[in-house]
């Protein structure tokens, strides 16, 4: 099996076994003679034979383990233990893939390991970030178990594009695109994201690079920040298995704060049909209620919680890896079926893995990889007032039983609901008899491979493909309120979204003298996007409840497709003086189909770090210091289409219409352009045992694509326009430390702290203000104003005077403000995650506490509570006699109040219902919260079959440990704790800091057994 | 050997990708065009556009409840808000909701009309139709808030100027004229045919729908301009306005594309119910149209309505509620014994002749020549109103004219008096028969609320209630809105046009500022 071995002045022969540090042989290693063209590899026992020349040295090296240097000498068997591998530096995977000492990094980037994602889980693994990574910031949408996700880092900088940083595994970006997702607080259902699909039992390692800086090699999409994915490889030697298997359980972590004395009615009185619980209290007295039957009338204190159930998620994977040292394997499968918290919510995937690499020779290596993915949702959650499952359920009257509500049709096959509502139904109904379910199937393949032109050069040539389709389907059983159609409603959609990424790299190094050295990337990429759609509605079913679309009325269809290309040129050169200083230059052009000719545009970038400990002379407490800094400008295309006038074609009238869109055209739209500054320390003291890692940076956004309104009197909505520039700017810390390091006890401290300020520092030279997604609606809106910032939320609120007084109207109530009131932003002003490790021995303890300081959020949700009575803080002033401290206007004077109110009087004026006064349900959104903890143990395994066995018990979202309060305390009515998690939002999407009918969050207990064969 | 077809497929990997590259931009047009959309229209493509404007002028499906069912419908007392969510029935002025009245006309009428008007020959049946569809939708704009932009409306701009409300009646009354001269020489032909969603291209009912629209437009303007006024009615009528139900205007519906009966579509939501104004009259009147426009409350199985501007505390009582107050008629949904099915497809009342009936009676007592005396034509009016609501019976028609009854008192939740005292039968004096005009036109226009809180304004009949609370300091409790503001949408996006118009307003940018037509 030897190659290149007939040295000319062979010798004498050698010959030897390579073993493992546990004994095992080693496949694959190769054994080279140094200085020459000389050598081989081990075969399966591990055995080698070569032939050597005089005062020959043979290195024996192998993947993932320290190599060794032996002379030769008169030895003729020379046998090699080889020892797995410590990193002595380390190593970051950056762009492209291509893997750099940390130290020479010019941005901040910051590394989890695969175990760390392992071990706490989520049916979207990108949930298991957050408190990891400082700066980074991850939401979710209301949607249930495998719901899209919202992950970002640095704060918001896009009004109308997506903010989430761009995912790339293995070197290549992954759609994650999030179709669909609520925009406004009426609701909907939310569309998936392309995260959830990532398997995280195949991830070795994360790398987060928080800037731009760092992607520019990855063009426009990476302006957002990068999350660098490295899946597992396999590797030579004998085959190992891993084998995973997890349980968790899911319950709610919080519910509203309900009260529990007084039953359904309105002004004291019981009344079987009223949508509230202003009733009488509950005293065991005798009604006949909503079912026709007469109950006594007791508090129903779980018939909220009882509509949940334990919601689970089971895991098992096995991954198996192997090879030679000329080619290895990986391939894993994994499946995975989680139920939601809330009956028939329901996911399953199984995921396939696939990875081939081979060495065909020292100059030839190529890698192969493919994924399967196919995942079902059922019965995905819609968020919400629209008559969401969890809008619904919190709609209920206190003194209604659980067990009552659980008929919720009659014989008839009509709902049974206990009161009237245009939108509201019976929970029940709601998900017995509405679904939405959506099966993807989502292939990814890569292919590269690297030809060594020489010791100092190669290149790398690499084609992906990602594709996936969502089929989803809809259905409503006829009387569903909003949604049914005579006989029931039923949509079909197809969506298929096809990305293809082309590479062409050529990557070398250049030791110029013992001093300089210089190292480059050059390339070309291809990037061609497409993405297909199709829905069809059956507009009523003409045999009652039979889903398909041959039952149709009528069918209405909607279409959608795009389709766009990228090409670019890029290169990339560092120059290292002495292993200490590093200058770094990057420069881009990116020709893109969705802009005018000549569709280019240019991008360029410049980064310096200096390795102080190496250059000078440090006090000896410090072991590692080093200082960077980056200048970075990113370009953007725009979506496609925007450049001609558009007409449309929609169904109705007789023969349909035809109709000009109402977004004016831009023929000469320019690039967006995203410049970044950033400086950063990074040192590590006491002989490694304190870290800090340190970023400061300014980011701005400027000739951002907005679309803005226009003047409808022009013929227009709104008009596509480059304005704009809006500014982070903000400070990223990870201070680690290692209290303890013993072999048999060891204590490790991370704190990652982030704050960012935003600034919109200009709009538009005519239009200063602009509404995040939908405007103001019925709970409150983001209002994106000069001057303000990104996340600004604006609500109807409780008039006041100028010196603060609260404005009553004659009869004693709270008069509306005239215009929308600032309330606060929704972004926090900081975060923090301290994550503390213990390992003692065999057991590990991790505990990730992660706080979120400031930033508000509204409820819809709250405000309907306080409506029907049903809040906790209603129960004040039932009887009347709140005469609330503040003035009456009286022509252009003020006298103080005093006029009684009750307290029905007041909330249902406050709230009314769907359409609130916003301000009075905004909550701060500070929040510190156990996110994780977990125990493992690894057992002793004295069993020549498993080598590891490792049992974790896992917690997550475990017990908030504070919570903000309300922004505007009611005179006469305690301060009210926030009791929703801001975790969750309506959407992914931009439209962020509303809480309507959003799904609880879930506390998880788990349990994962982890076996190496 | 197996080394060999690696490089091979890397070879064709790097050639590849050197193909791709180079073939570089020149297919980046074509693959920027959308395939979903059109980018250059043709004169196929004409009938079209005509279908969408009459649609977006008449507001379909949720649109109708933002633009009209939460305002006019309620200011002109056809209905009372039953859900406690939403505020405007107090008088509190949503604008988010209100930009859905006037966005439809100028990003979806607009474009459409002008590129009509432009590309089709002006002395066409096709571009009579567009000018006279051009005015249906601006009288509906103008009358609520006065100046409007106008002259300038779907000319690309960052700000479009408004023009005062005199100039625009002024040239609709123009556009009108020109329309029907064109018309009268082109009767034979079918324009738009059957994407013509009123007439189907019906030349000849086209003509009597524009003398009908001036003549409104005619009263309109009677107490502020009465010898323009007078010369616009005599034009128009001595040129042919509807006679009968067979001229009247209906625009078809479709149950796909959301292009529903905007009615019908909003009343499945208990949104709102019959108002106390409408229980008073109809009932007291024993006007066989009750149960046309109304159906018993399915709680009850009586006819019930509710006052406008309730509290939601007031709303919770159940009395208020939606299973206690009636619904609008079967025409637009039926209940099913657990919900309600909008009849979505049902057309839409557009305008009718028993609008020119009255309108013509008003005319006669101002001493214009309405080719007919106003008795005569306020009988008429009534009886074409019955026969358009499917009541044929001669009798109980002859019957309803000369009854004496009057309106009652609604039997709510606040106890309200009967809301007016005015009977049917034709009164002794000009006073009591412009009131008894102005109720039975408020009658017939239903559920037209914008036309019928137009003329309410104008005329102040029939004589509503006050509205029980109102939100609004402007508008304290006894009296009643005149105008609604320049849209918040329109401060922001064409700010100093919206400054200039308050010139034009002649009155602060208020509720309480009447029009120039309003001369109460």
């Amino acid at each position: 099996m030897s190659y290149c071995s007939s040295g000319a002045f062979a010798q004498t022969s050698v010959r030897g076994t390579v073993t493992s540090s546990d004994g095992e042989p080693v496949i694959g290693a190769n054994v080279i003679e140094l200085g020459s063209t000389n050598g081989t590899v081990t075969d399966f026992d591990g055995n080698y034979i070569l032939k050597v020349g005089a005062n020959a040295v043979l290195e024996f090296t192998y993947t993932g383990y320290v190599s060794q240097k032996i002379t030769v000498g008169a030895q003729t068997i020379i046998n090699v233990t080889l020892t797995e591998g410590v990193a002595l530096s380390e190593i970051v995977v950056t762009a492209l893939g291509i893997s750099r000492e940390k130290k020479s990094l010019t941005y901040a980037a910051q590394t989890i390991q695969g175990g760390q994602l392992t071990q706490v889980r989520d049916a979207n693994f990108a949930n298991t970030l957050n408190g990891k990574v400082a700066g980074l910031v991850v939401t979710n949408a209301a949607s249930g178990v495998g719901g899209a996700t919202r992950v970002n880092l640095r704060g918001n900088r896009s009004i109308q594009s997506s903010n989430n940083a761009l995912f790339v595994i293995d070197g290549v970006p992954v759609d994650n695109s999030t179709p669909g997702q609520v925009g406004n607080d009426f609701g909907g259902y939310n569309g998936s994201d392309g995260v959830a699909n990532i398997n995280p039992d195949d991830i070795e390692s994360i790398s987060v690079l928080k800037g731009a800086a760092a992607s520019v090699l990855y063009g426009s999409r990476a302006a957002n920040g990068v999350i660098l994915i490295t899946t597992k490889k396999g590797s030579a030697g004998s085959i190992s298995v891993d084998a995973n298997s997890g349980a968790q359980f899911d319950a709610p972590l919080t519910l509203p704060y309900l009260q529990n004395e007084y039953g359904q009615g309105n002004g004291g009185v019981f009344g079987a049909r009223a949508s509230g619980s202003w009733g009488p209290k509950m005293n065991n007295q005798a009604v006949t209620d909503w079912t026709g039957k007469s109950q006594n009338m007791v508090p129903q204190p779980n018939n909220i919680s009882d509509f949940f159930q334990i919601g689970s998620s089971f895991n098992n994977s096995v991954g198996i890896k192997g090879g030679t040292d000329k080619v290895q394997s990986y391939f894993s499968f994994t499946n995975n079926q989680a139920a939601g918290i809330i009956p028939g919510n329901k996911l399953g995937r199984n995921t396939v893995n696939l990875r081939i690499s081979t060495n065909l020779s020292k100059k030839f290596s190529t890698d192969a990889k493919v994924t399967y993915v196919n995942q079902i949702l059922n019965n995905k959650l819609r968020s919400g007032e629209e008559s969401s499952e969890v809008m619904n359920l919190y709609k209920t009257p206190r003194s209604i039983r659980n067990a009552d509500m659980q008929n919720f049709e009659s014989e008839a096959g009509a709902p049974s609901y206990w009161t009237s509502s245009s939108i509201y139904m019976n929970p029940y109904w709601t998900i017995n008899r509405t679904s939405a379910d959506e099966e993807r199937t989502r292939t990814t393949g890569l292919v590269s491979a690297t030809y060594h032109i020489n010791e100092e050069m190669k290149v790398l040539a690499r084609v992906s493909l990602d594709q996936y389709t969502d089929r989803g389907e809809n259905t409503f059983y006829n009387n569903t309120l909003l949604f049914a159609q005579a006989g029931g409603s039923f949509q079909k959609y197809f969506r298929q979204v096809q990305e293809r990424n082309a590479e062409f790299l050529l990557i070398g190094s250049k030791k110029i003298n013992s001093n300089l050295k210089l190292s480059y990337t050059f390339g070309l990429a291809d990037l061609a996007r497409k993405s297909d759609f199709t829905q069809t509605n059956a507009n009523g079913l003409l045999v009652p409840n039979k889903f398909d679309l041959g039952f149709a009325r009528t069918l209405s269809v909607g279409t959608g497709f795009v389709e766009r290309d990228l090409q670019s040129v890029f290169g990339s050169v560092q120059v290292s003086l002495k292993d200490y200083l590093y200058l770094d230059v990057t420069a881009r052009n990116d020709w893109s189909s969705t802009l005018p000719a000549p569709h280019s545009y240019f991008y360029p970038s410049l980064g310096l770090t200096a390795v102080l400990s190496d250059m000078v002379e440090l006090p000896s407490f410090v072991s590692f210091a080093k200082l960077r800094g980056s200048y970075t400008r990113v370009g953007n295309d725009a979506a496609p289409y925007l450049l001609t006038q558009t007409y449309s074609f929609s169904q109705g009238g007789i023969g349909g219409f035809i109709n000009r869109d109402g977004t004016q055209a831009i023929g000469d739209l320019k690039p967006e352009l995203t410049t970044s500054v950033e400086f950063g320390f990074d040192g590590r003291f006491f002989d490694n045992r304190v870290g800090l890692d340190v970023t400061f940076y300014t980011t701005n956004s400027v000739n951002q694509l907005l679309s803005l309104p226009l003047a409808p009197a022009s013929g227009f909505s709104n008009q596509y326009i480059n304005a704009g520039d809006i500014q982070n700017a903000g400070v990223e810390l990870t201070l680690t430390g290692s209290p303890v390091k013993k072999e048999d006890f060891s204590w490790d401290i991370t704190l990652n702290y982030a704050r960012n300020v935003n600034t919109i520092v200009s709009l538009h030279p005519d239009i200063k203000q602009t509404f995040l997604s939908s405007g103001y609606g019925r709970t409150a809106g983001v209002l994106v104003k000069e001057g303000g910032a990104y996340g600004d939320l604006y609500a109807d609120g409780w008039a006041q005077t100028p010196d603060g007084k609260f404005i009553m109207d004659a009869s004693g109530k709270p008069v509306l403000t005239a215009t929308q009131e600032f309330l606060g932003n929704f972004n926090p002003k900081f975060t923090l995650g301290l994550n503390n490790a213990f390992s003692f021995g065999k057991m590990s303890v991790n505990v990730l506490v992660d706080a979120r300081i400031g930033g508000v959020m509204t409820s819809g949700s709250d405000a309907n509570l306080a409506f029907d009575g049903n809040a906790a803080y209603t129960t004040a002033y039932r009887e009347g006699g709140w005469v609330l401290p503040g003035v009456v206007k009286n022509g252009e004077s003020y006298t103080p109040n005093t006029t009684p109110v009750n307290a029905e009087t007041f909330w249902t004026t406050v709230s009314n219902g769907r359409y609130s006064w916003g301000q009075l349900f905004t909550y701060d959104a500070t929040n510190v919260r156990i996110r994780e903890a977990a125990v493992g143990y690894n057992f002793n395994v004295n069993n020549s079959f498993i080598k590891k066995a490792t049992l974790s018990v896992v917690a997550r979202n475990l017990i908030f440990l504070a919570k903000g309060n309300a922004i505007t305390d009611i005179p006469g009515v305690p301060s009210r704790k926030m009791w929703f998690d801001p975790d969750v939002n309506l959407g992914a999407g931009n439209y962020q800091g509303i809480e309507y009918g959003t799904l609880p969050s879930a506390r998880s207990i788990g349990l994962n057994l982890n076996l190496s064969f | 050997m197996f080394i060999k077809n690696n490089r091979v497929a890397v070879f064709s990997i790097l050639t590849a990708i050197v193909v791709s590259v180079s073939s570089c931009t020149q297919d980046f047009e074509e693959l920027n065009t959308d395939k979903t959309k059109l980018t250059v229209l043709t004169s196929t493509e004409l009938p079209y556009l005509f279908s969408k404007a009459q649609s977006a002028s008449s507001y379909a499906f949720w649109r109708y409840q933002v633009a009209q069912n939460l305002f006019s419908d309620l200011y002109s007392q056809y209905f009372a808000t039953s859900a406690t969510y939403f505020p405007s029935d107090r008088y509190t002025i949503r604008f988010d909701w209100l930009q859905w009245h006037w966005i439809p006309i100028y990003t979806e009428a607009v474009p459409q009309l002008k590129t009509l008007l432009k590309e089709t020959d002006a002395n066409s049946a096709e571009n009579a139709l567009a000018k006279i569809m051009w005015v249906y939708s601006f009288h509906r704009l103008t009358d609520y808030y006065g100046p409007v932009p106008y002259f300038k409306a779907g000319d690309p701009a960052s700000s479009v100027p408004y023009d005062g409300q005199k100039e625009i009646y002024y040239d609709m009354f123009t556009k009108l004229d020109e329309a029907v001269k064109v018309l009268n020489a082109n009767k034979a032909k079918t324009p738009y045919g059957s994407f013509d969603l009123i007439y189907k291209g019906d030349v000849n009912k086209w003509i009597k729908f524009a003398n009908t629209l001036r003549l409104r437009l005619a009263l309109r303007i009677s107490k502020v301009e009465p010898a323009k006024a007078k010369t616009e009615a005599e034009a128009a009528v001595s040129s042919g306005v509807m006679l009968t139900t067979a001229d009247d205007a209906y625009m078809v519906k479709s149950e796909n594309g959301g292009d529903f009966n905007g009615l019908a579509g909003i009343s499945v939501w208990n949104e709102f119910r019959m108002s106390a104004s409408m229980e008073s009259v109809l009932k007291g009147y024993e006007d066989p149209r009750m149960p046309v426009y109304f159906q018993p409350a399915v709680g009850t199985g009586q006819f019930d309505g509710l006052r406008n501007g309730l509290l939601p505390a007031q709303l919770n009582n159940s009395i208020n509620g939606n299973d206690a107050n009636s619904n609008v008629g079967t025409r637009w949904t039926k209940w099913s014994g657990s919900s309600w099915g909008g009849q979505n497809t049902t057309p839409q009342n557009i305008l009718h002749a028993a609008e020119a009936y009255f309108l013509r009676a008003e005319g006669a007592l101002n001493g214009w020549n309405m080719q007919g005396s106003a008795q005569d034509m306020y009988e008429k009016g009534i009886e074409t109103s019955m026969r358009q609501w499917g009541i044929n019976d001669a009798a109980a028609i002859a019957a309803y004219q000369k009854s004496a009854a009057t309106p009652i008192p609604p039997m709510d939740g606040i106890n309200s008096p009967a809301m007016a005292a005015i009977s049917v039968k034709w009164g002794a004096s000009t006073a009591i028969q412009r009131e008894q005009i102005g109720t039975q036109k408020w009658l017939a226009l239903y559920p037209d609320g914008i036309e019928a809180w137009a003329e309410f304004r104008r005329t102040r009949f029939p004589k509503l209630y006050p509205v029980v609370n109102s939100d609004n300091a402007d508008l304290p409790s006894g009296t009643f809105i005149r105008r609604i503001p320049f849209l918040v949408l329109e401060k922001n996006t064409n700010a100093a046009a919206v400054k200039a118009a308050e010139a034009l307003l002649g009155g602060p940018d208020k509720p309480n500022t009447p029009l120039w037509w309003d001369k109460n």
